[in-house]
């Protein structure tokens, strides 16, 4: 499949649309708060969809665009909070990555909200479920990935 | 010398058990861990959740069932019992009574056929009698080792069980037999049993059916429960609206005998009313206590939370007289008096917090092995010796020394694992084998033959997701050859089911579909690894606690969600390759950082097995805080211990101590640390934390500004010194504690005070002493002390949550205000001595130090262990430990148990010559590398060096250190040439599960 | 021995591609000794119609420059493919999309309307009713016909299936006399040629051939290369100028470098890479020295950090958007505001 397919799952402006959120948790620390919030019982859309590396350092940025080519409505990179990385420094890496990549994406004419970073620790169950719940909200507000209403405009 | 034998034997397969056995055989011994019944487990395997992360307890707890079950140096004895222990420390034999199961242990393969067959039905104690189960059975789901038993009292000799059974395991004569076991040590974790709630007549259980206990509401909350989960009234099956908690049911009670307080029922009362509100809508919890005892880490927030966020109505001092049922309707009336007056209220359902007491053949099994009892029933120990027994080698952990909660045990568990390894390391390795596993199956070069096992979770995932659909969409998907659903995928009949199918399909690759691969992979890794497959050829879908769980009221969406995190980890798995790991000296020596009490017992545990230790303390001496406590306890100075400590360690050839010196930093990793002090560079495999905690130094209260206000360190210095002549004394509790600005209750204080105000008494009886309070929190039998200083005229005042006695000096006079509960006025004192019950802070050097260690801290400044339930001494960094104050505020017997704990974790590294390394580490693509060195500077572990090319040395290239690579990635993402990849993370599998996220056909 | 046929064709680009090709001095003459030229509107006269006569495979070997930009260039490349054997995607434009495509910012219309009426030199400016160039027109002579100007700019291997990738603005003489070896020695001997998608280029980035010198790859600040005196001896992006070299493929000689210039990355990223913006634009954010204070820097702290980057589209895409992830921009619909969920 080439990389230009993205997939239509749009439905303009219907309130029937739902986002897709690709959501990074680093191992440690957010995808252990997103299991806790599991653990807790606490309820959330179920627009998103969760990507496990080790470190939030390990986002490449080509993971980002990559998710934004397939047609993600949204991006959350969730990693540990600032001092309390499991390896030390590598959310200071995603943190300087993400400035930047935003300032990229507003460049390609996306609302750079659409990519958002944020800090979850292992503690933080309810903090997963807000993250997650009002990204949600937001996306909804932005808008269908504008990738996929291109792809018709093309001939 | 006597000879020693390299083996231990645990007596009693519950979480303590099957913790100091994991720890022992980690660490070079043989064990045998005997249980009574027929599968290990214990009590953990029957709650439902545990507090105060509400963990499933099964799901924490299976994987260490399962790695106790799977061990090679841990022999499971099951269905036996000590008859015997004759010999001496190190050199004992043990003679068993190994009751028949009437099946043949090799052959069962628990495939349950029998059961399924078996006409017999009678009433299953795993279910506390709410439940059915056959006469051939087996405890629970999840049991391990998983093989039948016939229930020789119910069963009938139909035969039909034999005639069923395919691997001719039935054998109805099979003889029940005396083994004779030569071990160099005994610990005994025989656990505990339920008080018998039928004593307290007064609330009706056993006559009337919606009164249960604590242990039988547990199962109702499960899953596995007689009614999976749902919380129902035994009477109508009707949901109840209102459900009273009553606690102290056999606890703190003279009249029935008990006056200890068994110390956990407080949370796991809390623990069951917020999850039968969660798992029932309309269900209103009611929990009436005299004193709420939240005293662990993180307890005081989870009470907080159950009242402020759950909506649990508490009703503090109360003590409830009686219920009485509506012979019609089947509620139930409570009388009781609250806040000084009597008062009744209606009910659905009663839950009675039963007590902790000794086992009930604790008497005959102390005659047997020639141990002493205390006086409550349960196994003797001193506080300076909490996990050793009156009989030299043989040990005790767990409940049966005292009623705790389940990290205090798993502390405890490691704890007697150092002590036993004391008496026996000399015969370190002499009898373990070494775990061997099959040849690995090539993959490289074939096709993927994905399998897919998507677990029910009982009904935590199949209740919300529809499962079968999911496996009939992974059939659907490329390269799955084969798919199934589990009821556990987790228990260890799916182990074997797991490894048939591999070889049945030829699979290369297995995805579970389950729970997270936090706590999980291991186990499957471990089982795939068994069945030939490189354990990197495993992938996790989290369908449980990141879908089931988090979107209970959407099943429809979901189980497409599932399907799509399905989809996602085959995608992944489809372009996983095995991944091999080397092998790593290991630097024998610990260091031990903090002199204090903590820091003086795991250094002397591990200098008693052989191992050089390195003591780091930051001032001119060792002790601690131990210097402070001049006053008789348990029947010894605490400072004669530490002085008996620091003679130890001098003498010790294998114990260093560099006193005034402090860690400026820690490289390396587990195995090979480097620890540099002020002066020194130390090498060592393994680092304890005790850096101990601080008394609070109170700013309220006229502290440091009138003589008469002190803290009770200080009180109980005078009084040692006989030199406190104070008449009317009045002690505040919580200084410091359970405000706005620190929340935790720092646990100690209560009993301090209270040592401190019998001795008040006992040196001047006319003296008053009030202790005004909010609640009284001496747990476990230092409750006794809370007795006598009633009986010795201590008056006690409760003062309510939310306001603290308000003190004006009124001339030269002191002037306290208290407002009483019971009386509901104001009460007015005039005090000559000002006692503050101050509580313990954190040491802020642990700031610092976890920075320089690289672990956690928690939300209230101690250190963060890796697991609070399971792990408690462990950091989640590896090779690094904690202990004592440094890991929340504790008594001396429970520092001393951690500490050896502590020790015995340390010591299942460095016992070792070799270490594993990582596989999940990065790797250069010496054929696209230039060594541009972009990469080097991210690496945090200065794993990666930039090298001239050997083979043309104008050309650079980047190499790593594989040991010291934790794996993060960082440099990957970093990397511009693409040259650098992550093992396991590689940019082809990410995109794979990227892009699978997508192609769903919604 | 019959001549091989080679052909060489310009899409959208600006010619320098076709220079480059009579840039290689007297291996001109060994070309013209085993090739006869089929098709190269810059240098012979064969027309497009002759072409379309031509026998399917006819052509060795075709050299196509320049991006696919309009329906010509891809009709063009589409007729070329039917009638070579190989292809070669020639140039950065060809094989990225090259300076052409950072027109994939905008779009058709707004380029030409930008060129038709707001251009100085435009006399259009201002007009009420400007006149813009039509697909077609139907004038009284006859209809005229004009290529549809693409909204988004193509590389080649877009359009058709490419056997050859020589990367480069434009490919070096060596390169091109590296592909021409090759071709030789297949015709005179008989040598395999390379597997098909190969790149005639280093798979090495161009640290591999720059000869600075490398200490430690760590900045504090990121300057223009006019800002700065620049050491020509010590590594370009060490001292704080951004160089894509490092995400760059080798193959060039580093000649911006030893013109004291820092690397553009017209040779696009290595077969290991995806999208050589994001993976340079991940590099630079990695090496900013991490500084205790990180710890309590704000959100904005670091936004002023990385906004010293100033044009990071500009700086990390020069050569390569159309053939990176995203391709090309997207026009955001206005946000809608949402009451919260009940």
């Amino acid at each position: 499949m080439s990389t230009t397919t993205v997939q239509k799952t749009a439905t303009k402006e219907g309130e029937d649309w739902q986002p897709l959120i690709i959501t990074f948790c680093c191992n440690w620390c957010s995808y252990a708060g997103a299991d806790l919030a599991g653990v807790s019982r606490l309820q959330m859309p179920t627009n998103f969809r969760v990507i496990r590396t080790m470190c939030s350092a390990r986002v490449d940025p080509e993971f980002v665009l990559r998710a934004f080519s397939k047609g993600a409505d949204g991006v959350l990179v969730l990693g540990c909070h600032p001092a309390d990385c499991h390896y030390i420094g590598g959310n200071y890496r995603t943190r300087r990555r993400i400035a930047l990549l935003r300032m990229l994406l507003e460049q390609y004419g996306f609302d750079p909200d659409r990519l958002k970073l944020e800090w979850v620790s292992a503690s933080e169950g309810p903090k997963f479920q807000q993250t997650i719940t009002d990204f949600v909200k937001e996306i909804k507000e932005i808008g269908p990935n504008p990738l996929k209403e291109d792809q018709v405009e093309e001939h | 010398m006597t000879n020693k034998v390299g083996a231990v034997m645990v007596v009693g397969g519950g979480i303590s058990g099957v913790q100091a056995a994991l720890d022992m055989a980690d660490s070079g011994f043989k064990v045998y861990l005997v249980e009574k019944k027929a599968s290990i487990g214990g009590t953990m395997a029957q709650l439902d959740k545990t507090f105060p992360t509400n963990d499933c307890s099964m799901c924490i707890m299976a994987p260490k069932l399962v790695a106790a079950g799977r061990h090679q140096n841990i022999e499971l004895i099951t269905n036996a019992e000590v008859e015997m222990i004759q010999g001496v420390p190190g050199d004992f034999m043990v003679t068993l009574k190994k009751n028949t199961l009437r099946v043949d242990e090799e052959k069962c393969t628990g495939c349950g056929e029998c059961a399924i067959k078996c006409p017999i039905e009678t009433s299953d104690e795993y279910n506390e009698g709410m439940k059915k189960r056959k006469a051939i059975y087996v405890m629970y789901p999840q049991a391990v080792p998983l093989v039948f038993c016939i229930d020789k009292n119910k069963c009938i000799g139909c035969g039909i069980c034999h005639e069923e059974c395919k691997a001719k395991a039935i054998v109805y004569d099979k003889k029940s037999e005396a083994l004779e076991i030569p071990v160099g040590a005994v610990i005994l974790c025989p656990g505990f049993e339920e008080f018998d709630a039928r004593l307290k007549k007064e609330y009706g259980y056993g006559s009337y059916k919606n009164v249960v206990t604590s242990i039988e509401f547990e199962r109702i909350l499960s899953a596995t429960g007689p009614f999976f989960g749902m919380v129902l009234r035994p009477s109508d099956g009707e949901v109840p609206k209102k459900v009273a908690f009553i606690q102290c049911v056999g606890s703190r009670d003279e009249k029935v005998g008990n006056t200890y307080c068994s110390s956990v029922c407080c949370m796991y009362a809390i623990k069951e009313a917020i999850i039968a509100g969660e798992h029932t809508e309309g269900l209103k919890p009611y929990i009436f206590f005299m004193d709420i005892r939240a005293v662990g880490k993180e307890f005081e927030d989870y009470r907080e939370r159950a009242e402020k966020e759950y909506g649990i109505t508490m009703y503090r001092g109360a003590r409830v007289a009686s219920v009485e049922e509506d012979p019609l309707t089947k509620n139930l009336t409570l009388r009781y008096s609250y806040e000084g007056e009597s008062r009744s209220e209606d009910f659905d359902m009663v839950v009675l917090s039963v007590g902790l007491k000794p086992p009930e053949d604790a008497d005959k099994l102390a005659k047997r092995l020639g141990i002493k009892l205390n006086k409550h029933g349960f196994c003797d120990t001193s506080i300076y010796d909490p996990l050793s027994t009156s009989r030299p080698g043989i040990f005790v952990s767990g409940a049966f020394a005292a009623p705790k909660d389940i990290p205090t045990s798993v502390a405890e568990a490691s704890g007697v694992a150092s002590k036993a390894g004391a008496i026996i390391a000399p015969a370190r390795n002499t009898l373990v084998v070494k775990q061997s596993f099959p040849e690995e199956i090539a993959v490289e070069g074939q096709e993927p033959r994905i399998g897919v096992f998507v677990c029910h979770c009982g009904i935590n995932i199949g209740g919300t997701v529809k499962v079968p659909k999911v496996v009939e969409y992974a059939k659907t998907l490329p390269s799955v050859v084969y798919a199934e659903e589990n009821l556990y995928t987790c228990s260890s009949d799916a182990q074997e089911r797991i490894k048939e199918k591999i070889k049945e399909n030829n699979l290369n690759r297995v995805v579970v579909a389950s729970c997270t691969p936090r706590t999980h992979e291991p186990l499957f890794q471990n089982t795939i690894k068994e069945a030939g497959l490189n354990t990197f050829l495993f992938e996790m879908a989290n369908i449980r606690d990141q879908c089931s769980w988090i979107h209970m009221h959407e099943p429809e969406k979901a189980t497409e969600k599932a399907k799509d995190l399905v989809r996602m980890a085959v995608a992944k798995s489809r372009l996983l390759e095995p991944l091999k790991t080397s092998r790593l000296e290991v630097n024998h020596a610990a260091v031990v950082i903090g002199g204090g009490l903590a820091g003086m017992t795991a250094a002397l545990d591990i200098a008693d097995q052989g191992f050089s230790v390195h003591l780091v303390e930051k001032t001119g001496h060792l002790g601690g805080y131990l210097a402070k406590l001049p006053l008789v306890e348990g029947g010894m100075k605490p400072k004669d211990h530490m002085d008996h400590l620091i003679k130890r360690i001098r003498e010790s050839k294998n114990i260093t101590v560099h006193l005034n010196n402090e860690v400026k930093d820690v490289t390396g990793f587990i195995g090979n640390f480097k620890v540099k002090l002020k002066d020194v560079e130390l090498d060592a495999g393994t680092i304890i934390a005790a850096t101990g905690g601080l008394e609070y130094k109170p700013t309220e209260y006229l502290y440091g500004q009138d003589p008469r206000v002190m803290t009770q360190l200080e009180l109980e210095d005078k009084l040692a010194h006989k030199t406190f002549h104070g008449k009317n004394v009045v002690m505040i509790q919580c200084v410091g504690s359970r405000n706005e600005q620190v929340k935790y209750c720092s646990r100690i204080c209560c009993a301090h005070a209270i040592k401190n105000a019998i001795e008040i008494k006992k040196q001047s009886p006319t003296t008053n002493v009030y202790v005004l309070h909010k609640d009284i929190r001496t747990y476990g039998f230092r409750e006794d002390l809370y007795r006598e200083a009633g009986q010795l005229g201590v008056n006690f005042l409760r003062f309510p949550e939310g306001t603290m006695p308000k003190l004006e000096k009124k001339g030269d006079n002191l002037e306290i205000v208290v407002p009483d509960v019971m009386l509901r006025e104001d009460v007015l004192l005039k005090p000559d001595a000002l006692v503050l019950s101050t509580g313990v802070r954190p040491n802020p050097d642990n700031v610092e130090i976890a920075k320089l260690m690289k672990v956690c801290g928690s939300k209230d400044g101690y250190f963060l262990e890796a697991h609070m339930k399971l792990r408690p001494v462990d950091f989640a960094t590896e090779g690094i430990f904690l202990a004592g104050l440094a890991h929340w505020p504790k008594f001396i017997d429970e520092v001393i148990a951690q500490a050896s704990g502590a020790a015995a974790r340390a010591m299942t590294i460095i016992s070792k010559d070799q270490l594993e390394t990582e596989g999940i580490i990065a790797a250069v693509n010496d054929d696209v590398c230039n060594g541009c060195g972009i990469c080097d500077p991210v690496c945090e572990y200065k794993a990666i060096v930039i090298v001239q090319d050997p083979s043309n040395p104008d050309k650079r290239k980047a190499v790593i250190n594989e040991g010291l690579c934790k794996g993060c990635g960082a440099c990957v993402a970093a990397c511009p040439s693409g040259a650098m990849e992550q093992k396991g993370f590689k940019n082809d599998q990410m995109y794979a599960i990227i892009d699978a996220a997508f192609t769903g056909g919604k | 021995m019959a001549k091989i046929k080679i052909a060489q064709y310009w899409g959208a680009g600006c010619g320098g591609c076709d220079v480059a090709l009579l840039d290689i001095d007297e291996k001109i003459l060994g070309v013209a000794e085993i090739a006869d030229i089929a098709f190269w509107p810059i240098a012979v006269d064969t027309k497009l119609k002759d072409v379309e006569a031509m026998p399917d495979g006819y052509i060795t070997a075709t050299l196509y420059n320049g991006a696919i930009r309009n329906s010509e260039n891809e009709h063009v490349a589409k007729l070329l493919r039917k009638k070579s054997a190989i292809i070669v995607s020639f140039g950065s434009c060809a094989c990225y999309g090259g300076v052409p495509g950072l027109a994939n910012l905008t779009s058709a219309k707004e380029v030409l309307e930008y060129v038709y009426t707001k251009t100085p030199s435009s006399d259009q400016q201002g007009a009420k009713d400007p006149v813009f160039p039509q697909h077609e027109t139907h004038t009284k002579y006859g209809d005229l016909e004009l290529p549809v100007l693409y909204n988004t700019v193509k590389t080649l291997d877009q359009v058709i299936d490419v056997d050859y990738y020589m990367p480069g603005c434009p490919p070096t003489t060596n390169l091109i006399n590296q592909f021409l070896g090759i071709v030789e020695n297949h015709v005179k001997n008989g040598a395999p040629l390379p597997p098909k998608g190969a790149m005639i280029a280093s798979n090495k980035t161009l640290c591999d051939e720059c000869t600075r010198k490398k200490t430690v790859k760590q900045i504090d600040a990121v300057h223009s290369a006019f800002e700065v005196d620049i050491d020509p001896q010590k590594c370009m992006l060490e001292q704080g100028v951004i160089c894509l070299g490092p995400a760059t493929r080798a193959g060039c000689g580093a000649k911006c470098l030893e013109g004291n210039q820092p690397c553009r990355g017209c040779m696009g990223p290595t077969d290991q890479v995806q999208d050589q913006g994001g993976s340079m634009l991940s590099a630079l954010a990695s090496i900013y020295k991490v500084q205790d204070k990180e710890t309590q820097m704000s959100e904005e702290d670091i936004l002023k950090i990385m906004t010293q980057v100033k044009d990071p589209m500009g700086t990390f895409y020069c050569y390569t958007m159309p053939k990176s992830i995203i391709k090309r921009s997207v026009k955001e619909r206005p946000r809608v505001k949402k009451e919260a969920a009940p």
